[in-house]
């Protein structure tokens, strides 16, 4: 990979009590590229993805070993602010998870727990997140309206803005679009291309097209294991490895 | 059903005949459970007949506006008044004294149980947040009156600790485990993806419990302290035990230091000793009544937050905000003024100087210090207070505990567990006591157990949701809101007099039966939810009879969760006092009883008498309030190990 790197892993291991789910992972993440995770469910893709915003440290009994750094700097250093880490590294859940609040409170919710309080500014901020975002011209005459009465699709763009309110470095995606229509799925993917201008994106699917569609940059897991890193078009047209080939032509299992 | 009776018309086969009789039976099995299940809503309708008719007397002579509005209250005067306004105001201003103490305290105590705590540490607070529930009101007031009192008057230098504040105090600790549990409960069960969500975007912990899991978790909070003052308005003998009584308005209204009389109390205090029939009976009924409404509403609106909470979660469409924003920001604003003037009157007005000075310091402080402090030490801040609350519920159960144990146990003795009481008391030992309350729980359960599982088979088993089960579900969560002390007038006019039974143990056994039904009900109910409706269908499917599927694969699995009930309530039967003081006890009896016709000691009643009419003897009095709390929580104890016995043994 020629371009400069922003999150470098080094042999990442991973344990759920004595369940290892990761397994000496390394891999790099190219800047301002969009990065998909492909592989068979339980092959530790969303681990992964959570370790990068130690999302993780949530679980009892979870042990890491190896490296992670965002910037250059590890991430599991004894001097981390985590919370600046998850500032830096925002992420989009699988399923929509707005808080039950208005439209607006949902998206000034980052802004504001990180000081923001000047009533104009949150409006800027709100405004700007909605549009980028694409959901701006659907709720703009709605905004003090319970963010839970909009459609799946709209929610998800909403949590999106949510994200980029707090201007992130990068935004990872768990299957963002698993819980939608093809529609909604489809407004989200251009959403997506449209990111990378801005921001660093990591994306785990379950779809390959997706990941055909959206990523400069695939990597392929399999049993917690990274089988497989490279340019999307290299991944799906002339894979390395017998296995992502296997996987990827659909003979599997 | 047509085709059924054509086939009736010819000659039966005997195949036929056996079908019918099953059929006849099955029907006669749900009219029979149907019976048990409205068995509460004629109980409730009872209750408020009774005490209608008894109290209606003093509405007629008095008026009721005269009775609720009157300001003095003094039954045995030559000119006899009626007032119980003071009642009233007594009653209100325990009950926001008992939450300003327990509602910041539970609240830290529940967030941390459910978002500080690590395994460990949870698995000893919460246990004993359910002892502090287990300890009987008695107990709790006989710890105030020879503890709490005691420290009061000293530390404040008052002639007499029997005051407001003991009082407020008293019912906060006693408030504190319902709504530390229901609270708990409702922040535990905000979605994990909220917090997920909240702290991906950076935000501190303190950040996402404030600003995320209590507001999501507000409605079940709000029922949690509604369910809190419900239990605070209807307690009785521990408010009674230390409040001083006297039936006066404090003067002025905030000072924390006047003794004041609750509704309860002057029921507690004045039924033992007022004749039948006269106008000073009636007036206490009247009493009755204006308790049992105000607490009913309490409950029922408890009940109905708590039910819409888990019926439709968060409300989905309607979040349109009542308000602009501007004006909410104003309002708020205002509300903030008024609560910090109110504030600044009382502490100058009521609290010494220097401790007025040192907390209007600290809120200044925090007023402008909170903009310049970062996230990091204003969750630090939040978090020590959050973790204090914890270790204070912890530290109170603890100081009662090693009160009552380490008093108590040189009383215990085997002459003190098998001799009966001498001296008034003072000496000699409480086995009538303790074979009384045996007789008096397992008397109630034997009735309440048949009658509450009927019931929550009928709920469950038999209906679907409609217009019954809410009436019958209203009905039990009106029982379970009703005062003991209620019930033990109840008791007295229904089941003593009006029943000719007498005082005796069969009176106190059913008024203590009527009590626990609500909780065997509800325990019964979600052990009954808990089987797989597969099973049923399973066993339908094979030809089964409603009843064969329910006596032979519903009931089965789901007893240990009826014995946790049962047990629950045997331990809440044993410990109450009230229901029974007026139906079935004496004081003092050196036999035993030789028929559920006579009259029987107990130990809660027994305490009670010597706590507040007998002097000396502090022993036998801590021996006394030992046994029974080892009683009640032996009881509790085994309910809590035969449900997670069953619980392990279930999720195999």
């Amino acid at each position: 990979m020629s371009e400069s790197a922003i999150i470098t892993t080094k042999n990442v291991n991973l344990w759920y009590n004595e369940k290892r789910a990761l397994e000496s992972v390394s891999m790099k993440v190219p800047k301002n590229k969009v990065t998909a995770l492909i592989g068979p469910s339980g092959c530790g893709k969303s681990t992964l993805l959570r370790c990068f915003n130690r999302l993780n440290d949530l679980i009892d009994h979870v042990k890491i070993t190896g490296e992670i750094t965002l910037d250059d700097k590890n991430i599991h250093a004894p001097n981390t602010d985590v919370v600046m880490l998850r500032k830096k590294v925002g992420m989009v859940f699988q399923k929509p998870n707005p808080f039950p609040k208005s439209i607006y409170e949902n998206v000034a919710y980052g802004p504001r727990v990180h000081g923001v309080k000047d009533k104009a500014e949150l409006d800027k901020i709100v405004e700007q997140s909605l549009r980028h975002a694409a959901i701006w011209d659907e709720v703009k005459d709605r905004l003090n309206d319970s963010a839970l009465g909009l459609s799946g699709g709209q929610q998800q763009r909403l949590c999106i803005a949510r994200t980029l309110a707090v201007e992130p470095e990068v935004i990872l995606m768990d299957e963002p679009c698993s819980a939608l229509d093809p529609i909604a799925t489809a407004k989200i993917e251009n959403l997506i291309e449209r990111l990378k201008q801005d921001y660093t994106v990591i994306i785990v699917t379950h779809n390959m097209q997706q990941a055909a569609r959206v990523s400069d940059y695939t990597g392929f897991m399999y049993l917690g294991k990274l089988i497989e890193c490279g340019k999307t078009v290299q991944i799906f047209e002339h894979p390395k490895e017998e296995l992502t080939e296997n996987y990827i032509t659909g003979r599997f299992g | 059903m047509e085709k059924f009776m054509k086939k009736m018309n010819g000659v039966p086969s005997a195949s036929e005949v056996t079908a019918h009789l099953s059929f006849l039976k099955e029907q006669a099995i749900k009219t029979v459970f149907f019976f048990t299940a409205f068995f509460a809503v004629i109980v409730v309708v009872f209750i408020l007949l009774f005490l209608l008719r008894d109290g209606y007397v003093i509405f007629e002579k008095v008026g009721v506006l005269t009775f609720l509005s009157g300001t003095a209250w003094a039954p045995t005067a030559v000119v006899p008044l009626y007032g119980i306004f003071p009642l009233i105001v007594g009653t209100l201003l325990v009950t926001i004294g008992s939450m300003v103490f327990a509602v910041p305290l539970s609240l830290g105590c529940a967030i941390y149980i459910s978002e500080l705590a690590s395994p460990r540490v949870k698995q000893v607070l919460k246990p004993a947040v359910e002892l502090l529930a287990g300890i009987p009101s008695v107990v709790y007031g006989f710890f105030g009156l020879i503890v709490l009192t005691n420290f009061i008057r000293v530390t404040f230098d008052l002639p007499t600790g029997e005051t407001w504040l003991a009082a407020s105090v008293l019912l906060g600790i006693m408030a504190l485990p319902t709504i530390i549990s229901v609270s708990e409960d409702a922040i535990s069960s905000v979605p994990r993806e909220y917090k997920e969500g909240s702290l991906a975007i950076g935000a501190t912990r303190w950040q996402t419990i404030s600003r995320v899991l209590v507001p999501a978790a507000l409605s079940g909070i709000a029922a949690a302290i509604i369910l809190g003052i419900g239990r605070a308005i209807g307690e009785t003998m521990a408010v009674l035990m230390v409040a001083g009584n006297a039936a006066i308005i404090p003067d002025p209204l905030w000072n924390i230091f006047s003794p004041l009389r609750t509704l309860t109390a002057t029921l507690g205090i004045e039924m033992g000793e007022v004749s039948v029939g006269s106008d000073h009976y009636s007036a206490l009924f009247g009493v009755a009544v204006v308790l049992l409404i105000i607490t009913l509403i309490i409950n029922l609106s408890a009940v109905a937050i708590l039910r819409r909470m888990k019926e439709g979660g968060p409300s989905r469409q309607a979040y349109k905000p009542f308000l602009s924003t501007s004006v909410r920001d104003s309002l708020k604003r205002i509300t903030e003024m008024i609560v910090v003037i109110a504030l600044i009157i009382f502490l100058l007005a009521a609290a010494p100087w220097y401790l007025a000075v040192a907390i209007l310091l600290a809120g200044g402080a925090w007023y402008f210090g909170r903009n310049r402090l970062s996230q990091k030490h204003i969750q630090t801040i939040a978090f020590s207070f959050v973790v204090a609350a914890a270790f204070i519920v912890l530290a109170i159960l603890l100081i009662i505990l090693q009160d009552i144990i380490i008093n108590g146990l040189p009383a215990l003795s085997w002459e003190f567990l098998t001799q009966p009481p001498k001296d008034l008391g003072r000496a000699g030992g409480i086995f009538p006591a303790i074979i009384g309350t045996l007789y008096l729980v397992m008397g109630a359960i034997a009735i309440a157990l048949p009658l509450g599982v009927g019931a929550a088979i009928y709920l469950v088993e038999y209906t679907r949701e409609g217009r019954i089960t809410r009436l019958i579900r209203t009905g039990v969560d009106l029982l379970n809101g009703t005062p003991s002390i209620v019930f033990g007038l109840f008791g007295f006019a229904f089941i003593v007099l009006y029943l000719k039974i007498g005082v005796s143990m069969l009176a106190g056994q059913i008024t203590l039966a009527l009590m626990v039904l609500p909780t065997v009900i509800r325990t019964t109910e979600e052990s009954l939810k808990n089987i797989p409706q597969s099973l049923r269908e399973g066993s339908l499917a094979l030809g089964a009879t409603k009843w064969q599927t329910i006596s032979r694969v519903v009931l089965p699995p789901a007893v240990p969760g009826i014995v946790t009930g049962a047990i629950l309530s045997i331990g809440r039967a044993a410990g109450e006092t009230a229901p029974i003081m007026f139906t079935a006890v004496v004081f003092s009896s050196r036999f035993l009883p030789d028929s559920v016709f006579q009259p029987v000691m107990a130990l809660p009643y027994h305490l009670f008498i010597l706590a507040t009419n007998v002097p000396g003897g502090s022993t036998n009095k801590y021996g006394t309030a030992l046994v029974l709390l080892l009683l009640v929580i032996g009881f509790y104890a085994v309910a809590i190990i035969v449900r997670n016995h069953f619980q392990n043994t279930s999720r195999g």
